[in-house]
Formats: structure tokens, C-alpha cells, sequence
């Protein structure tokens, strides 16, 4: 009896103290999660006045949710591949400048209307290197629900977005095929100038 | 990364089941054909700057058929299907869509047995015997509303689920996007489609549906796309290989090898994880019918050059026809004053 009283008790107090490291680590900065949810509700947000704010009232609305969510930095380098080392200081810079923009632009112009949309948190999974997968799915009505599936890195004290997967296609992979063949083929300025065409084209549309 | 991207589901394939019979002894051809198209690409001096991609060795080849089928699209399906889309009512559409999604459940089945699922097959039976029957003929998706949602299965991923390796990325003329192992599962699944035996009035509205319904992921290529080529080839690739997993443990492993790269370490591209592929094998086929099949690669070469050539009269064509236009125009205005 005493012994089983005495697991119980070690039970509840490892229990605690689980609960207690969970919390301090809250008080650290925001967890993967929060991350995650707090942008897809800035993005609903956006999408509910999408009409109202046109184009650039998305793009400023969405600047700093997506660029204090995302590692915006370690995307374009990730995306960029061997090449990265290769270009100059400048180069690099320009890069990571024309890269964010053209990533708030595609949600300002993808995210631009509401019809009931909601986003529901599905699992959260570690992955070996210290990354956490957020599995959430978008609901539409009267259409298949889109799974999106976040990878989140740890970047000071917060968790930064690094990848999405949408119903399986995982947009860093996309990105860095399309950027690295570009950069082979066709050069720096290419791709610089391409991606502006791009964002020049989103905010037309 | 958008809410479009559900669309890239119908786009991509958005040919291939049709027209499939007509070309099945010319895929024939190609299956053999590509193997050797090496040779050619090596000739290229634009080729020997890129380092090459293991999964799309024929890259050279499959960039100009592309271009071609862009051509096709942009000349004549493209302006058909907005015909169709325009004068059609939507819900003549939906039920048009509806008729043909029904249909394919029939392969749906099929592939769900040789998958060995079998819960799922008697559920997919029970979709298509309840919109075949209360749907009228499948022109109403009455399934959806009692929540029977659409498996998505067909000869392809029942031939990854065997084990069998994807193979290189092939594009084909007219079909779109496939790989090696892409081939036969088009074939089978356009012979387990009833539509395939109905004749052509039926096959051509079956094609215009298609066409009109990938019309939102197109749209989205052009748009997200900075290389369109690239981009359809790895939405494909990932698409597809997403769905031969039934969507499990693609997100994790993805991740993994992209931090790999960043920190220069590995120089491999993340499509080359597929279920089950045993790489060193599809290396040795090639290369054995690399050397049976090098007289063809000519051959093959110039077919490829008159495919060029035709997407280049597509553009001439249309040009013509702006300028003839315009002279019209002028004239008018002319006679006018």
C-alpha cells in the first residue's frame, strides 16, 4: 500500500515539475505553437479585410507578422543552396531584401479574400535536429481542407518558421530548385530580376 | 504557401488521361528513346554549365517538350476551354465534372485492391454505387454530402507501392509531366476508364473538363513560378510522390536534408526520396539501354527539333492572325474617314 502511495507520489510530483519546466519555458518566449497560430490569425485577419485594404494594405498588414514569424534570412540561404558563399556581401543583402518582400508579397496577394476559412491545429512532432513540425489544415467550404504542415527552427529565444508544406509540397524544396537552376543558368541579376517582375506582378493582379 | 495550391492537383496531369490511347505506341518509343537522350544533352554547351539533376536526366529534352505543350496550351486548349467555360452555365459544368470524377472511381477501386486496401475499396465502391445510382449517373456528387470523401488512387501508385523505383521525370508531348514509372500507370489507367471506349465526343468534353478545371492551378504556376519548367517539375514530383505515401512522413525527412545543404554538406536534391526506390537500379537500366538504343537517341533528336519547330509555327500562326487583324482595323478606320 505505502509503496504504491509512494510511486503515486513520485508519479504526481515528476507530473509538477514537467508541468512547472513547461511554463518557464512559456515565460522564455513564445513556443512553436504560438508562433504558428498567432500568424495563421493575423493572416485570417488580413484575409476578412482583404477587399477593404487592396493589395498594399495586405502587404504592410502582412510585413511584420510574416518577418517576425519566418527566418526569412535562413530561408533565402537555405533556398540559395552552394551558391550562397559565392556572391558578394551586397549580393547577399539585395538577395535576402527582394527575397522577403516577394514572400509577403505572395501571401498579400494569395490570402486576399475571406469565405469562411479557418485554420485548425492539428499535432505537434520534434523532428531529430532540434526542429519542431506544427501539422495544422486550412478548412474551406464546399472544398478539400489544404494541409499545411510548419518547420520551425529555434532562433534566440524564439521560433522562427523556416518551411511550409502544403498538402505534401514543401515550398523550401520548390524554391530551391527554381533558384539554384536559375542561378546556374541564368545568373545573379536574372534572378534578382525575375523575382522583382514577380512582386511587381502580384501587386498588379 | 497559399491557398492555391489545392488547385495544383488537377493541373498538373491535366492531360493525361486524355488522348492516352492515341499515343500509347509513341510513349513506347519515348520510354526507349529518352534512355539514350543523354548523348544529345552533352552536345549542349547551355546544358554543361548546370550541374545535372539525378532525377531529370533528360532535362534538356523535357524543357522543349514543355515549351511545346505550353504552346499547344496557350494556342488552342486554352482558348477552347475558355470558350467551354464561358458559354457552359457552372452548374452544367459541376455536373460535367462530377460525370467524369465518378468514373474514374472505377480505377479508384481497382488500385485500392491491388493496394491491399480493402476498408477503402468498400468505401469507394459505395461513393461511386451511391452517385452512379442517386447522383444520376454520377452528375451529382451526392457522396461528398454524406461525407464519403475521394480517395485519390490510381495504377502509378499502386506500382510505387510495389516497389517499383519512379525512374527519371519525362515530359511528354501532349500528356504533361510523367516519370519512367508514370508511363504504364497512365496506360492502365486509361484502359480502366470507361470514357476510353465511348468515342471521341465523349473523350473531347472529357479533355475539355479537365483542361477547365486545372485553369486555377495554371494560373497559379504563372504567377508563383520563376521558372515555370522547374517549378512544375517539382510540384509534380512532390505531388506525386505525396500521394504514393498516402501524405505520411514527408514533412520530417524533407526538412532534415535542406539543413543538410545549408550547412554544404550534401549536394542532393530533396525529390530524390521516394518510397521504396532502389536508385542503383533505374542507374544500371539506363545505362544498358544507353548503349542498345544510342541509334534512336538520333533519331530522337530530331524529332524533338520538329516539335520545336511546330510550337515555333503555333507562334507565327498567331501572330499573323494579330497583324491580319490589326490591318482589318487600320482599313476600317480608314474607310471610315
Amino acid at each position: 500500500m505505502t509503496l504504491k502511495k509512494t510511486k503515486f507520489i513520485t508519479l504526481l510530483a515528476f507530473c509538477l515539475l514537467n508541468a512547472s519546466a513547461g511554463f518557464s519555458e512559456e515565460a522564455k518566449g513564445a513556443t512553436a505553437k504560438q508562433v504558428v497560430e498567432n500568424f495563421q490569425t493575423e493572416l485570417i485577419n488580413v484575409m476578412k479585410n482583404g477587399q477593404k485594404l487592396g493589395f498594399n494594405g495586405r502587404y504592410n498588414k502582412l510585413f511584420e507578422p510574416v518577418s517576425n514569424s519566418h527566418d526569412l534570412v535562413k530561408i533565402a540561404r537555405i533556398v540559395i543552396g552552394k551558391e550562397w558563399e559565392k556572391l558578394s556581401e551586397d549580393q547577399q543583402k539585395k538577395l535576402i531584401d527582394v527575397f522577403s518582400r516577394l514572400s509577403v508579397a505572395s501571401y498579400a496577394h494569395n490570402f486576399k479574400d475571406y469565405s469562411g476559412e479557418t485554420f485548425t491545429f492539428d499535432s505537434e512532432e520534434e523532428t531529430l535536429k532540434g526542429g519542431v513540425v506544427i501539422h495544422s489544415h486550412l478548412t474551406i467550404p464546399d472544398d478539400k481542407p489544404v494541409k499545411f504542415d510548419y518547420m520551425l527552427k529555434e532562433k534566440g529565444n524564439s521560433w522562427r518558421i523556416i518551411n511550409i508544406i502544403a498538402n505534401g509540397v514543401s515550398d523550401l524544396a520548390l524554391k530551391r530548385s527554381e533558384y539554384t537552376t536559375i542561378l546556374q543558368r541564368e545568373g545573379f541579376d536574372a534572378l534578382i530580376a525575375k523575382i522583382s517582375e514577380k512582386i511587381d506582378n502580384y501587386s498588379k493582379l | 504557401m497559399s491557398a492555391n495550391i489545392r488547385y495544383s492537383k488537377n493541373s498538373i496531369g491535366f492531360m493525361s488521361k486524355a488522348l492516352g490511347q492515341l499515343l500509347v505506341s509513341m510513349t513506347i518509343v519515348l520510354v526507349y528513346g529518352c534512355a539514350s537522350t543523354e548523348v544529345i544533352e552533352q552536345n549542349n554547351p547551355h546544358q554543361n554549365t548546370a550541374t545535372k539533376n539525378p532525377v531529370d536526366p533528360y532535362e534538356n529534352f523535357n524543357r522543349k517538350m514543355y515549351n511545346f505543350n505550353d504552346k499547344v496550351d496557350n494556342y488552342v486548349a486554352e482558348p477552347i476551354s475558355n470558350a467551354y467555360k464561358w458559354v457552359t452555365p457552372q452548374f452544367v459544368q459541376t455536373g460535367v465534372f462530377n460525370f467524369f470524377n465518378n468514373l474514374k472511381n472505377i480505377n479508384v477501386v481497382l488500385n485500392d485492391v491491388f493496394q491491399a486496401k480493402f476498408a477503402q475499396s468498400a468505401q469507394d465502391t459505395g461513393r461511386f454505387a451511391m452517385n452512379t445510382t442517386l447522383g444520376i449517373g454520377g452528375l451529382f456528387d451526392v457522396a461528398k454530402h454524406v461525407g464519403l470523401e475521394q480517395n485519390d488512387e490510381d495504377f502509378e501508385q499502386t506500382l510505387a507501392v510495389w516497389g517499383v523505383p519512379q525512374g527519371s521525370y519525362l515530359v511528354l508531348p501532349f500528356l504533361g509531366p510523367s516519370t519512367a514509372r508514370g508511363i504504364p500507370g497512365s496506360i492502365f489507367d486509361t484502359a480502366a476508364n470507361p470514357t476510353t471506349y465511348v468515342g471521341l465526343p465523349v473523350q473531347l468534353l472529357s479533355m475539355l473538363n479537365t483542361r477547365a478545371n486545372a485553369e486555377g492551378s495554371l494560373k497559379f504556376i504563372d504567377e508563383a513560378a520563376l521558372d515555370p519548367y522547374v517549378f512544375t517539375r517539382e510540384s509534380f514530383l512532390q505531388w506525386r510522390n505525396n500521394l504514393a505515401q498516402d501524405g505520411k512522413t514527408q514533412a520530417v525527412s524533407d526538412f532534415d536534408d535542406e539543413l543538410e545543404e545549408e550547412n554544404g554538406s550534401a549536394n542532393s536534391t530533396s525529390n530524390e526520396q521516394k518510397p521504396a526506390a532502389a536508385p542503383e537500379k533505374t542507374s544500371a537500366n539506363s545505362a544498358e539501354s544507353n548503349n542498345s538504343y544510342s541509334q534512336a537517341s538520333e533519331d530522337f533528336g530530331s524529332a524533338s527539333q520538329s516539335f520545336e519547330n511546330t510550337a515555333k509555327s503555333f507562334e507565327e500562326a498567331s501572330n499573323k492572325l494579330n497583324i491580319i487583324s490589326n490591318q482589318k482595323k487600320t482599313r476600317r478606320s480608314a474607310n471610315a474617314q
